[in-house]
């Protein structure tokens, strides 16, 4: 990913779209969950990235930052985890935005 | 004797946001589109193949499962196509304007993201500092490609600051990290980095 600096302002609130990520994460039954996984990339900046895990999931700008480290650092990160259709749901919201994810069951 | 803006895009007290590129810039973004919706008409076959510059839009979902990928591939190809369509058509036709709202500044954001990636595609881009004499005949490309990046970041500022504060639970949804150790040495298509000399 690539590093760029600059700096703005204000308040009025993009909507996140967690609403439809929060639903059930809970109804996982007894089935080994499947995992959400961002691989790192030369192209997308990493604020964007960080952008992008705090609009999509909700996290912080710690815990988003956190992950784009590791997706940078490490080369992937698990972002998600959940059902296959949630996980497959996850996937698809983080094509729509450029981020190379794939899905893969725990091990 | 008015001086270009310190800002290009920024957030007003309306609920929507200003534009203050200058003409160039304005011309720029009003072109570039054409050039990538021209090479996602390609695709507009179900079946038809992902030409390389423009397979960063289109990642696998299931990397290693043939079959898996063909149904996720039915079930999200058309959806995600239109989808950079879209934002690609409103960049075009919305370059010239001065204001735009919340929607029109998220498309911006995803039509630069796909112009980017595959200009980078394009660009053969990697980690690497890459620096192109005007002689090249990809300087074009390249140049385009960094001031991209820049109107990118400045949005990508712009809009985190508009982010709603996250929920009290939203950072306990997601387990430690299950490989553990740095991996390393992975490329961003997950197969192993060239040893370095």
């Amino acid at each position: 990913m690539i590093d760029v600096s600059a700096a703005s302002a204000r308040t009025i609130e993009v909507a996140p779209e967690i609403e439809q990520s929060t639903e059930s994460r809970e109804h996982v039954s007894f089935d080994r969950p499947w995992l959400v996984i961002v691989w790192n990339d030369p192209i997308n900046l990493m604020s964007y990235v960080t952008f992008v895990f705090q609009k999509l999931f909700g996290y912080s700008l710690e815990k988003a930052t956190k992950l784009m480290r590791d997706v940078h650092e490490k080369g992937r990160a698990v972002v998600a985890t959940g059902t296959r259709e949630r996980a497959e749901l996850d996937v698809a919201r983080l094509h729509r935005h450029g981020l190379w994810a794939t899905m893969e069951q725990s091990g | 004797m008015m001086g270009e803006p310190l800002w290009r895009i920024r957030a007003n007290a309306r609920g929507g946001y200003d534009v203050g590129l200058p003409d160039e810039e304005r011309e720029l973004l009003a072109v570039l589109p054409g050039r990538m919706l021209g090479a996602l008409s390609a695709l507009s076959k179900p079946e038809a193949s992902v030409p390389d510059d423009l397979r960063r839009l289109f990642p696998p979902a299931y990397p290693t499962d043939a079959s898996a990928e063909s149904a996720y591939i039915r079930l999200v190809r058309e959806d995600l196509l239109e989808h950079h369509r879209e934002a690609l058509t409103l960049l075009r036709d919305s370059a010239e304007m001065t204001h735009l709202d919340t929607n029109g500044v998220i498309a911006w954001l995803t039509a630069l993201t796909d112009l980017r990636l595959m200009l980078g595609s394009m660009l053969n881009i990697t980690e690497s500092e890459m620096e192109l004499d005007p002689e090249d005949p990809d300087y074009y490309n390249w140049i385009c490609y960094q001031y991209l990046s820049y109107l990118q970041h400045e949005i990508v500022t712009v809009l985190t600051e508009q982010l709603p504060t996250p929920a009290t639970d939203a950072n306990e949804r997601l387990p430690e990290d299950p490989w553990g150790e740095p991996l390393g040495g992975l490329r961003w298509d997950g197969t192993p980095r060239p040893e370095q000399p």
